[in-house]
């Protein structure tokens, strides 16, 4: 799997799609609504059980932001964190227990497991950082900003934008990824010889599951984190 | 890894253009399903809670007021009752002593008129005893008169009443 060999694409008005993309990744938007929509119904004063967690989530996630982002400019990438981190952590969590392929053919995996969609994501943040820096400093003072400290430094300034935007994404896929791979060959050793490396294969699938779904969690985290980190860095301004 | 970018690159466009759409998408349902209303929910329970903080410091205040008033009006009632029953004992001596001398002057009235009385009595009595010795004598003169009376023994016996009448 990752290997584009491996997945079937279809063509739809000139443009080519991944279907195990289109699938998993439908799957992952659905089971984020759901729960998110099952967690708000009956919001009341005094919060039950689901405004509780949910409430909680917000908070989570406002706080990863409050921690880079200061002040009160928060308030408009609270959306954007809630909905990235609950969408990176289902995705990651996705593939651990849902796998289907058919004909060789990868039809649902974890969507963050191909970097096309973490790349997606990355290039999602470091646009909003760009629009946010433009909103609050104007188009002049912002793209001046890549001048500082000193006019020569605007190639590594681009450079730093570019390798910005890769290593946010590239980071999350290839700690999903590789944990697929792992969890795919286990699965394949399982099945090799029989019995006898069945009982062999079955602990280690498990540890390494439970470690891939900590992983996963640690991974949206981090990606959030970070998000808000280079957001921050364009809404300040280096003197 | 990067001749798989290369050939994803190739395949991207059609996923990377879902997954944003998507992604906006479910943005923009979870804002309207629960990021509005339930960052409307906490800051309406912030603002109820501060609220809630502003009416408890109120309250108390209202309360230690109260307590306040209570006392002083306890404090002002004690001296009331002292100063009512103090003005109560005063009047009680007042009225005493008026009944007193009411009585006194009463009684000194009455001794009055009894003494007056008296000495209405007496002087009437006194001038009636006199007018009964006028009487007396007069007849008693005339009695003795007409059995036999000489003059001289008329002249003495005269006398004589005249020096008793004076007494």
């Amino acid at each position: 799997m990752g290997d584009p060999s491996s997945v079937a694409t279809f063509q739809f008005g000139g443009l080519t799609f991944n279907a195990a993309n289109i699938y998993s990744g439908l799957i992952a938007f659905v089971l984020v609504f759901l729960f998110v929509f099952a967690l708000s119904r009956h919001i009341t004063m005094k919060p039950g059980k689901g405004q509780n967690v949910l409430e909680w989530l917000i908070d989570f996630t406002n706080g990863i932001l409050k921690g880079s982002i200061p002040g009160n400019e928060t308030g408009a990438f609270g959306l954007y964190g809630f909905t990235l981190f609950l969408f990176l952590f289902i995705s990651n969590q996705l593939g651990l227990f849902l796998q289907i392929a058919v004909g060789g053919k990868d039809f649902v995996r974890s969507p963050t497991s191909d970097p096309i969609v973490t790349m997606t994501f990355s290039l999602a943040t470091l646009m909003i950082a760009q629009f946010a820096g433009v909103t609050k400093f104007g188009w002049k003072k912002h793209f001046s900003g890549y001048l500082k400290p000193f006019v020569f430094w605007l190639p590594i300034s681009i450079f730093e934008e570019f390798t910005n935007f890769l290593t946010l994404g590239l980071r999350i896929f290839g700690v999903i990824f590789s944990g697929e791979m792992l969890l795919k060959i286990i699965g394949g050793l399982a099945f090799s010889h029989g019995i006898a490396t069945m009982i062999v294969a079955i602990p280690l699938e498990l540890v390494w599951q439970a470690f891939s779904a900590f992983l996963g969690a640690i991974q949206a985290y981090v990606f959030v984190t970070l998000s808000s980190v280079y957001i921050d860095k364009k809404l300040e301004i280096e003197e | 890894m990067f001749s798989h970018l290369a050939v994803a690159s190739s395949l991207a466009v059609g996923d990377m253009l879902f997954y944003a759409i998507c992604f906006i998408i479910l943005m923009w349902l979870i804002k309207l399903v629960a990021w509005k209303p339930i960052n409307q929910m906490m800051q309406d329970r912030a603002d109820k809670i501060s609220n809630d903080i502003d009416s408890a410091e109120k309250s108390r205040d209202d309360a230690a007021k109260l307590a306040k008033q209570r006392q002083d009006a306890l404090a002002n009632s004690r001296q009331e009752a002292t100063g009512i029953v103090d003005s109560a004992k005063k009047q009680g001596q007042q009225q005493r002593d008026g009944i007193v001398a009411q009585a006194q002057t009463d009684a000194q009235a009455l001794k009055d008129n009894a003494k007056k009385d008296i000495e209405q009595e007496r002087q009437d009595a006194l001038s009636s005893v006199r007018n009964d010795v006028a009487d007396l004598s007069i007849e008693i003169a005339s009695k003795i008169i007409q059995k036999e009376l000489n003059a001289d023994d008329q002249k003495a016996l005269i006398d004589s009443y005249i020096e008793g009448l004076g007494k």
